[in-house]
This record gives C-alpha cells, sequence and structure tokens, in this order.
C-alpha cells in the first residue's frame, strides 16, 4: 500500500473543510482534502445549506407575492407546478456553485481525492476509495471535518420515500398535500415554514412548548405567529408513540392517543456527527457524550496536531461558523494571527420569516451583566415594512445598561440575514447605539429599523421610557 | 384484486408497481382528460393518493381488459424476460435511490420503465418485416436493433405518453449517463439498477461477479459497504421478477 505525504490532511469538503484548505494553501502548504463525496461542497452543497435555501427562495418569493397582492390579484400556485419545476432551478444553481468550488481548489493547487478515511496513527490515515483502492497519507496537520447527518430516532423508519429527512426532503417530485414534521428546531423550522408558504397542510409536533425554544421568546414566539397565519399548525409539548407508513398515508400517533395523517412525514429531530468510520482511537481521539469531537477555542483537538472544525463539533453546526473554524484551525496551528474577526459570529435561520442574532440576547446579557436597556423596532412601524408587507418583523437591539454600548442584536422578518450584519459591524468597530440615529439611512427600507430601535433605546435613557 | 373489499392501498401499489406496462398507463391515464387532476401526477404513490383506490381500480381494470401495450405473437418468452428485468431494475432503482437519498419513487419510476423501448423496437421491426416476407426477423438481428435503438425510442415513448421529464431522460441515458442533463442522477441510479437487476436475475453469478469496478458506483459515491447491502436486495429481486411468471 503506497503512503503519501501532506503538509495539510482535511478531512471533509464541506464549509469548514473548504476554507481550512484554502487558508492553508494560501500560507503555502501542501494540501490535501479527502471527501466522501465526488462532487465538491460536501453535504453543505449537496443536501443543506445550498439546496434548502434555493427551494427557500422560491416559496419566499410566492409568499411575498401573495401578501403584497392583499387579494387584488389571486396568487395561488400554478397547477402544473411541481417540486421539480422548482428544483430544476436548483440543479442549475448547484451545477454552478460546485463549478466554482472545484475551481478554487484547483486553483489554489489542493489536491482534491474521493474517499473515506480512517485513521491508523495520530498523523496517518487510511483512505479507501469507492472502487476498492486504498491508500495511506501522511500528514503534518490534520483537519477533521467530516460533518453531519440527520438523526434517525428509534421507531421512525426513515424509508425516504414516505417518511424523509432533511436529506431526502430535497428530492421531492411533487409537492404533498399536507407533511408532519417532527422536530422544532432550526432544520425542522425552515422546512416547515418553506411547505407551509407552498400551500402544504404542515403540522409541526415537538416535544417543547415553542418551536426554536433556544431564541429569545420574542423572536420564536414572532415566528410561531407567523407560522400560523401563514396556515401551519404545532403541536406542542407532544411525544411521538409510533409513526408508520400505511400504503396510502403516514400515521404518526402521539401519546395520549391523538392521531396525525399526513401524505409524507419529515423526521428534523436533530443531526449526528459522521465520526463512524474514522476510528478516532488509532490517533488517541475520544468523542464527548453527545457524540462530538471535543476541541479547544482554537479548534484543536486533544492531540495538538489534530484540529476539528464544523458540525463534527457540535453547536451551532452552521455553515458561517464552520467556515470562520476551519479557517482559524489552520491560523491557529501554523501559530499565525487569528484576528479579532472571527470572535462575533452571526446566527441566521432561513425559515419564512427568516431570523438572524449577534451578540447577547436579553437573558443573556442579564444573566452575565444585570441590567440592560432594550431597544424595539416593530416592522409594521417601518414605512419599508409596510410597503412590503413585511409587518410581522421586529428588531431588538441589545445594549448595556447605560444604554450606550450594543451588546448584541436580534432580528425576525424578511432580510433579517442581511441586516444582522449592520449590527454586527458597529459592535466589531465598537460604535454606541447612538450612532444609528445621529447618522443618515436610506429611506424606505428596513434597515431603518436599526434608527428605530436607537431611539427607543436612548428614551430609555433619557428617562422618556421605562426600559425594557 | 379490484374486487376484493379487503384490498389496501400498499397491496393495490405493490401490484400496480410490479408491471411496467401497468405503471406506465397508470401515470399515463391518471393524467388525462378523462380524470383531470388538480397537478400533474408523477408518481404510482402520488396517483394512488390523489384519485384514490377506485380509480386505480377502474384504470387497472381497463388495461386488463385491453390486454398489454405489446402483443408481440412469437415472442412472448422474450417480453415476458424484459418484464422480469424491469420489475428487477424498479426494486433495485429504488434501493440505490434509497442509498444516495435521492427520491425513491421517482428513481423507481426510471428503473422499471427504463427498457420500455425494447419491446417496442421488437414490435415495430417485426410488423415491418411482417409486411415484405413471411420469415421471421432473425434473433442476432432483432437483438442488435434493441441494443441499438431501445434508449432513444423508450424516451420517445416516453414523451409521447407524458411521462415525467426525468424517467425520459433516465430512459434515454441509461447506459451512457454522461449524457444527461439535468437529470444525470436519476440516469445514473438507473444504470446502476440496470446492472443490478441483470446480476440478480442470472443464476449463475454471485456477488464477486458483479463488477464492482464500474466507474457508475464511483460517480455515485457508492462504497464497498453500500454494495453489499445493495447484494441484499437480489431476492425480492428476484420474487418481484418471478411474479411475472405466475
Amino acid at each position: 500500500m503506497s503512503t503519501e505525504e501532506a503538509d495539510l490532511l482535511v478531512l471533509g469538503g464541506g464549509p469548514s473543510g473548504q476554507k481550512a484548505a484554502l487558508e492553508g494553501a494560501r500560507a503555502g502548504l501542501r494540501v490535501m482534502l479527502v471527501d466522501r463525496e465526488k462532487a465538491a461542497g460536501g453535504e453543505c452543497v449537496q443536501h443543506g445549506t445550498i439546496p434548502s435555501k434555493t427551494l427557500r427562495e422560491c416559496a419566499v418569493y410566492l409568499h411575498g407575492l401573495r401578501r403584497r397582492s392583499e387579494g387584488v390579484v389571486d396568487i395561488n400556485l400554478p397547477p402544473n407546478l411541481k417540486v421539480a419545476s422548482l428544483m430544476r432551478r436548483l440543479r442549475k444553481v448547484l451545477f454552478s456553485y460546485q463549478d466554482v468550488l472545484s475551481e478554487e481548489l484547483e486553483r489554489n493547487a489542493i489536491e482534491r481525492r474521493h474517499g473515506r478515511a480512517r485513521f491508523i496513527g495520530a498523523d496517518e490515515v487510511e483512505v479507501s476509495e469507492p472502487r476498492g483502492n486504498t491508500y495511506r497519507v501522511r500528514a503534518g496537520f490534520i483537519l477533521i471535518a467530516t460533518g453531519s447527518r440527520p438523526r434517525r430516532p428509534e421507531g421512525v423508519d426513515v424509508d425516504h420515500e414516505h417518511i424523509l429527512d432533511s436529506d431526502s426532503i430535497l428530492s421531492l417530485i411533487y409537492l404533498p398535500r399536507s407533511m408532519t414534521v417532527l422536530g422544532g428546531g432550526v432544520i425542522a423550522c425552515e422546512f416547515a415554514s418553506v411547505f407551509t408558504a407552498l400551500d402544504v397542510d404542515v403540522t409541526i409536533v415537538d416535544r417543547y412548548p415553542r418551536p426554536l425554544g433556544f431564541l429569545d421568546p420574542e423572536l420564536s414566539d414572532g415566528f410561531l405567529r407567523a407560522f400560523e397565519s401563514n396556515g401551519g399548525s404545532f403541536l406542542a409539548d407532544r411525544r411521538t408513540a409510533s409513526v408508520e407508513c400505511d400504503g396510502y398515508e403516514v400515521v404518526t400517533r402521539l401519546e395520549g392517543g391523538e392521531e396525525l395523517r399526513t401524505e409524507k412525514l419529515l423526521c428534523a429531530q436533530g443531526r449526528v456527527a459522521n465520526v463512524d468510520g474514522l476510528v478516532l482511537g488509532a490517533a488517541g481521539l475520544s468523542l464527548t457524550e453527545r457524540g462530538h469531537v471535543p476541541v479547544n477555542e482554537f479548534c484543536q483537538t486533544a492531540v495538538p496536531h489534530i484540529y476539528a472544525a464544523g458540525d463534527v463539533i457540535g453547536p451551532p453546526a452552521l455553515a458561517a461558523t464552520a467556515m470562520e473554524q476551519g479557517r482559524r484551525a489552520v491560523r491557529h496551528a501554523l501559530g499565525l494571527e487569528l484576528g479579532a474577526e472571527g470572535s462575533l459570529v452571526p446566527a441566521g435561520i432561513y425559515t419564512i420569516p427568516e431570523i438572524a442574532s449577534v451578540g447577547l440576547t436579553e437573558a443573556q446579557a442579564r444573566e452575565r451583566d444585570g441590567g440592560v436597556s432594550v431597544g424595539r423596532a416593530p416592522f409594521r412601524e417601518l414605512a419599508r415594512g409596510q410597503i412590503s408587507g413585511n409587518t410581522d418583523g421586529l428588531l431588538k437591539l441589545v445594549c448595556d445598561a447605560a444604554g450606550r454600548r450594543i451588546l448584541g442584536t436580534q432580528i425576525l422578518g424578511e432580510g433579517a440575514t442581511e441586516l444582522i450584519h449592520v449590527a454586527q459591524m458597529a459592535m466589531i468597530g465598537g460604535l454606541e447605539v447612538d450612532v444609528f440615529f445621529q447618522n443618515v439611512m436610506n429611506f424606505p427600507t428596513l434597515a431603518e429599523a436599526y434608527r428605530v430601535a436607537a431611539l427607543d433605546v436612548a428614551s430609555h435613557r433619557a428617562g422618556l421610557r421605562p426600559a425594557a | 384484486m379490484c374486487n376484493d373489499e379487503s384490498c389496501d392501498a400498499r397491496r393495490l401499489s405493490e401490484t400496480v408497481q410490479r408491471d411496467q406496462t401497468l405503471a406506465a398507463y397508470v401515470l399515463r391515464v391518471s393524467n388525462s382528460a378523462a380524470y383531470a387532476p388538480k397537478e400533474p401526477i408523477v408518481s404510482l404513490q402520488q396517483a394512488i393518493s390523489r384519485l384514490g383506490l377506485s380509480v386505480i381500480c377502474e384504470i387497472a381494470i381497463a388495461v386488463s381488459l385491453k390486454g398489454r401495450v405489446f402483443e408481440v405473437p412469437g415472442h412472448q418468452v422474450k417480453i415476458r424476460e424484459m418484464w422480469m428485468h424491469s420489475a428487477a431494475a424498479g426494486v433495485y432503482a429504488r434501493e440505490v435511490a434509497r442509498t444516495v437519498r435521492h427520491n425513491v419513487e421517482g428513481a423507481y419510476m426510471c428503473g422499471l420503465l427504463h427498457d420500455v423501448g425494447k419491446p417496442l423496437v421488437m414490435q415495430v421491426l417485426i410488423d415491418v418485416a411482417k409486411k415484405r416476407t413471411d420469415r421471421p426477423v432473425p434473433a442476432g438481428i432483432l437483438e442488435g436493433a434493441m441494443d441499438e435503438f431501445h434508449q432513444a425510442l423508450g424516451a420517445r415513448l416516453a414523451e409521447h405518453w407524458a411521462l415525467p421529464e426525468w424517467v425520459a431522460e433516465a430512459v434515454a441515458n441509461h447506459h451512457d449517463y454522461k449524457g444527461a442533463n439535468l437529470y444525470a442522477k436519476e440516469a445514473m441510479i438507473t444504470c446502476l439498477a440496470d446492472k443490478l437487476a441483470h446480476w440478480a436475475l442470472d443464476e449463475s453469478l454471485d456477488d464477486s461477479d458483479f463488477e464492482a469496478e464500474d466507474p457508475v458506483i464511483d460517480d455515485l459515491g457508492l462504497y464497498g459497504d453500500d454494495l453489499v447491502r445493495l447484494f441484499a436486495y437480489r431476492e425480492q429481486a428476484i420474487d418481484v421478477a418471478a411474479s411475472f411468471l405466475l
């Protein structure tokens, strides 16, 4: 068996693996990237972020058109609309994106290999190609970025036909009339809101009282209101007793006797790290209780020259965060300056409406500092919000008790994942909250929400309104 | 079966799905003006769900009364072999799709119908020959013509029957999937399902005889353990195919 050498070996070609490989190549390393998928981009491109957001984009346009028409024009899905029609665009997006990724890797002389890796020592892995050929790679640094896959709860037989997971749901060839969604997390709520916007009768079943329970309650409640007003249903505090397909419908029985009958079921109850087959023990590594690779703040494992990044190290499992982790890991490995820019990473949730957050939530700030000052800007108070029919949004500016320093921002509403970067840059730049009303913003825009929220904070400061 | 009050959707669905002619016909008729579906029917599951059991039964009865689409006297053994192969390919297409987490319903249709051009080529050739001579078409010529033209004619037939576009593309490219455009994955899945079905129905072959070096395995991103799992469906594929002998 042959043995090859690399300065940096990256296992996995998703967002963290790509960024790490590029960072290493730019630093002059000989980089080899091994991915179990043949196409560039990993799960993020094949089954994750890119396809789901492309489908969402179609749903958002339809939803927005319907909302803005206010009944003047009857906007219904054309009868011949198929998911496949929507997904035809996806295929074009995918091909283009894969080309861009492949070219970028090639341009930076990154050696890309198709295969599955397993550790046979702390600095050596064995790669098995699909058709059986195997070889070894010895590397100075190794980054584990093998990503994650949908979790399969016991008792839910995901057949990818009637009972789907977040990967196979994206290859639907027609829109089902009804769908049960198991889970109330990010992936569950994203798909539930997208399919609701596409006129599918969606019911979320979750064991918790609120969907997206980790969010600021004002945002998760706002999401739930929007979801229900679009036609979706949320069954809170329910546990699933059984799921089966009777050949006609998927029958979901809940503890307590309730029964749901829907055409399809989406099981979205979390993801598990792709570590099977890596034989981490051979490298001297072990897993956390939740099955993730434990790392320090620099994404370094217990074995100093082995790093891990992305979904494989656990939450937040966001593509943007994963990219930064990959970059950070390689810079740390090479002793390069990390920069402060990675310390404030925004989170985006692509539900309809969108949700985004950066920095501390109100509850986190209160717990840490005691007092806070919170400014709110409901989108219904914005001219652009009314014009665009985007009235169910909200922007929250969380500031220190003095009402000066911005500690965090949360946004619910279309455009949230773009708008959040304004707060991110203000925070990175150390700007005070007054910057938002002391400077001119375009009118009418949704960004004006920052001005409204900042004025709210200023009014608390001036004692004109009670704080928060 | 259609007169059986205890018949459930699962049994009907399984029966319809085993027969490529019946499956294609159900899709075709489901989309016709007679049933005027509110949306295009693109899978058998969808047809059963949208139109209901009774309508599907009506269609199935109509097909049974009318006989099979292709009647080629003197070649029924060959036709039956083709049906058996197609049914086994359907089983495998479904399992390959499951393995690569692609759409199972669509893949099944592609697998089931991938060789629908073969009996058409056979029928056309025999009909043309019959007009000119009393002698039967030599078997070698028949086989050669089927090999040469079944993809193109099958795709034309799929289009004529208004089957979903991915079915037509998979039928047209299942031997050379690199020629597929938007539906390359469907073509790849069909290609592998076709090979697995040939292997499964040949009793002289065992697991080690399957061509594991085939590029389609690499292109689909399948590994040795995935193939072993697929091999395990051999018995099911044989059983489904054998139902044509009943």
